[in-house]
């Protein structure tokens, strides 16, 4: 059974719809990309997956838990979207890693307050995934000490510490330096080598070329076509794909 | 100027001014619990307690603090609420000082960046741990300076108090210019013991804020 499951997903703000009815299905394992003009609701997208956006319309469904879009946001509700989030890793594109506690800290807050982990156990798992990370020096460096690149990997961390079914990129290395994107894509590189399951919004193409096991291209609020990334890149169907990659390239 | 005046009547201005710490002391502890209920009721709109904080901060900030000492003061007693001066003085200051607070403290609450909450949020975090882990410590670093300057500004309109017969600094400033007939030199001295006493407090509340932030120093 695929890991994720989107139907007929929609989105909009007052009287602009950002999203138009997305289906979309994960596989367990399976690494998508998804690229497209700024504007396209790629963003959106992601963030109703978790509802940190609540959808207008729709089901979501991550693992064997199903959220339908658009119900009273009541004690139930609430809890259902928590579950649902508690199953989904999401890294933004600006961190958003807790300035006021250190890297390991980071990394710890959400075993101890989700899973009600043992401090020292929530440690030794932090220590482990910082490692992982390349950071294990740098475990009791507050954020303010740390590049943005490093900040990133801890925020990457963070979310593994929560043993998620799904990880969300959303422009992970957007708000980077170039010479520190590098180190970030290759910690996702690896994740994906494991077999983590992954939506990257992002506009590396060469780190899509190389990652993604299928490549989605949206625009106005629909997928616009999707395929493996040679599919996409090398022999585009739709005119607007074409017009984009040219654009982009 | 006579010195003997001074060294005679520092005593007894030394011991008013406990009353004035007393009074800021007080006050300011109660004026923080009202100060920061007040906030998260105004930012989490508990329903009908967000009303009844929006006007009690506007009525607050809207009328003169000496006002507000006159009727909890004098006017209560009236719908049978009669306080002593004490009472009535920390009451009027407390819940003067409450609505400034609270505030610097919603002001500092709403400064935490947007994406601290959904951050912690996207983990699985209910709003409340959310507030409590990730948005309060770091409010409370931005709202240390404005906090201070309350406080301050606190010590001083304890002064106000004096016009209800509470026997602080200033108060006995003037029962001891009622006898000697030295206004110049025992009002200096009163300013003066004010000085040592928000200096004090103000370097205090500096090295507080240094060390709250002591995260962000590279």
């Amino acid at each position: 059974m695929s890991v994720i499951q989107v139907n007929n997903l929609k989105k909009s703000f007052g009287f602009t719809e950002v999203l138009l009815g997305i289906d979309l299905t994960v596989n367990k394992s399976e690494v998508v990309v998804i690229m497209g003009p700024s504007g396209s609701g790629k963003s959106t997208l992601l963030r109703c997956l978790n509802f940190l956006e609540e959808p207008t319309e729709g089901t979501i469904r991550i693992g064997e838990y199903e959220v339908k879009a658009g119900g009273k946001i009541d004690r139930i509700r609430k809890k259902e979207i928590r579950e649902l989030r508690k199953r989904t890793g999401f890294v933004f594109q600006s961190f958003n890693i807790f300035p006021h506690k250190t890297a390991i800290e980071n990394v710890m807050e959400g075993p101890i307050v989700i899973h009600g982990t043992k401090p020292y156990e929530a440690r030794k798992l932090a220590e482990s995934l910082l490692d992982k990370v390349g950071l294990l020096d740098r475990c009791d460096f507050y954020p303010a000490q740390l590049s943005g690149g490093q900040q990133q990997r801890v925020a990457i961390a963070r979310s593994l510490a929560l043993n998620p079914m799904v990880m969300l990129f959303d422009e992970p290395t957007s708000a980077l330096d170039p010479e520190l994107v590098r180190e970030v894509l290759q910690v996702i590189k690896d994740l994906a080598l494991e077999g983590m399951t992954m939506i990257i919004v992002t506009h590396e193409m060469n780190f899509a070329k190389d990652v993604a096991d299928r490549v989605v291209f949206m625009d106005n609020g629909v997928i616009v076509e999707q395929g493996t990334s040679e599919e996409i890149f090398q022999s585009p169907k739709e005119e607007r794909t074409k017009k984009f990659l040219m654009n982009v390239e | 100027m006579d010195t003997t005046i001074i060294i005679d009547s520092l005593p007894s201005l030394l011991k008013a001014s406990i009353m004035t710490i007393l009074l800021a002391g007080i006050s300011v502890v109660i004026a923080l619990f009202i100060g920061f209920f007040t906030a998260i009721i105004r930012i989490v709109k508990i329903r009908i307690l967000n009303g009844l904080a929006n006007a009690y901060v506007s009525i607050i900030r809207g009328t003169p603090l000496l006002v507000q000492i006159f009727v909890i003061y004098y006017g209560l007693p009236q719908i049978g609420i009669a306080l002593d001066p004490i009472s009535s003085g920390i009451l009027a200051l407390s819940l003067n000082a409450g609505a400034y607070l609270s505030e610097s403290f919603r002001a500092s609450i709403l400064a935490v960046d947007n994406g601290q909450m959904e951050a912690s949020v996207a983990m699985g975090m209910t709003y409340s741990q959310s507030l409590i882990r990730i948005i309060l410590p770091q409010s409370m670093r931005i709202a240390i300076p404005t906090l201070a300057n309350s406080f301050i500004v606190l010590i001083k309109d304890t002064s106000l108090v004096s016009v209800i017969t509470v026997t602080e600094l200033l108060q006995m400033s003037s029962l001891i210019i009622a006898k000697t007939f030295e206004p110049l030199t025992i009002y200096l001295m009163a300013a003066a013991i004010y000085w040592v006493i928000i200096s004090f407090f103000s370097n205090l509340l500096d090295r507080l804020e240094i060390r709250t932030s002591k995260y962000l120093i590279r």
